[in-house]
């Protein structure tokens, strides 16, 4: 009898434990998303704000990839390995590829062979959106060109507009691409165009960018353009910058210390 | 010790320069997935109006508070609902199976049955 006893209090904890552990599998909640309460309380005023990034590639170091990497793991971009496939938000290219219009000759080689950082410029004029049939990309309120995925019918009239290269088609399954998936945002989908969003579900929360936040030289500067007092401000007074392609005048948001 | 404690010092400070360049919050609040934002009967008929709703002045006009009929104030997110509702993984499949319909949030976002 008190033999059975105890081996029944054995098997009931055991039990109890099993349970206690599925349970936790079963309630995800916390892995999840997270939700934030919104930085603005009400519709914000257009224009008030126009986000903009200087890039100081004095500081930007050859074969680091961190804002490339961290901009990538935070958004769920795809990698397939192959040129044809790929996707990308951030990129590193050279002199040549950045700036293929920059008329000042004789250039000198220590700068025409550093690596440059491209992402989309999220231009005042953008030409992406005007070539939009869905409206599915359009300029925001602060300034930053986003995207509706849920609109994009994947046309790449906005590919053929943008005169930077910074979309992506996904011509797969962009799931099938992901090593390593980050739960705060969610992927897209095949058959739509992606491209950086300057990381607005962040700035929601008061943050960074991604790729600021993680550039071990801090050669990213991230800001309001509209602000006469913000640094990035300061340092586009204080130093000669460049802007890509600005005879298009599409008048980008990023600019190059060189 | 002091080397680990004055680059723990420094991180930090970094970390909060860098908070502090873009727009602080304007309005804060508690974040509330306590509660559903409507009655079980409301929500079964119009939870796709209400996302759909949500998605445009959000995304669209960057109105992101929806105040409830009670008050409160609540993140238009496809999240707010899942922080509740993914403790059940069928929680959206049961009905949509039963009237066949097939919605494409999921070929984005994460459902409740692939949380991790």
């Amino acid at each position: 009898m008190n033999e059975d006893r105890r081996s029944f209090i054995k098997k009931a904890g055991i039990g109890i434990l099993a349970g206690i552990g599925s349970a936790a599998g079963l309630f995800p909640a916390l892995s999840l998303e997270k939700t934030v309460f919104p930085a603005w309380d009400e519709k914000p005023e257009p224009g008030k704000h126009r986000w903009g990034m200087l890039i100081d590639t004095r500081k930007c170091s050859g074969n680091c990839k961190e804002c490339v990497a961290a901009c990538h793991f935070t958004h769920n971009v795809p990698d397939f390995g192959n040129r044809k496939d790929e996707v990308k938000w951030i990129w590193k290219s050279s002199y040549e590829n950045v700036f293929p219009t920059a008329s000042r000759q004789f250039q000198s080689s220590e700068v025409t062979e550093r690596p440059y950082v491209a992402l989309c410029n999220h231009c005042a004029e953008p030409p992406c959106t005007k070539a939009c049939p869905t409206e599915a990309t359009f300029r925001r309120w602060d300034g930053i060109v986003s995207m509706d995925y849920h609109r994009c019918i994947g046309c790449r009239f906005c590919m053929a507009a943008c005169p930077y290269g910074s979309r992506s088609f996904n011509w797969r399954d962009p799931r099938e691409g992901i090593k390593l998936a980050s739960t705060e945002y969610p992927t897209r989908m095949q058959g739509v165009v992606e491209k950086c969003n300057f990381c607005s579900e962040r700035l929601v929360k008061g943050l960074d960018p991604a790729c600021v936040e993680a550039c071990p030289e801090q050669a990213l500067v991230f800001g309001d353009l509209n602000d006469p007092a913000s640094e990035i401000r300061k340092l586009l007074e204080s130093s000669e910058t460049m802007q890509r392609k600005p005879e298009l005048g599409t008048k980008p948001s990023v600019f190059y210390i060189i | 010790m002091l080397i680990v404690v004055l680059a723990g010092v420094y991180a930090f400070r970094h970390q909060e320069s860098q908070a502090e360049k873009v727009a602080a919050p304007a309005a804060a609040a508690a974040v509330d997935s306590s509660a559903c934002i409507g009655s079980k009967e409301y929500m079964r008929a119009n939870h796709m109006r209400v996302l759909a709703e949500w998605r445009h002045s959000s995304v669209r006009e960057g109105n992101r508070v929806w105040v409830a009929p009670d008050g409160r104030k609540i993140d238009k997110s496809l999240n707010t609902c899942l922080n509740c509702h993914s403790s059940n993984r069928m929680f959206c499949f049961n009905c949509h199976m039963y009237a066949n319909v097939k919605p494409n949030c999921w070929n984005c976002h994460i459902s409740p049955m692939e949380a991790p």
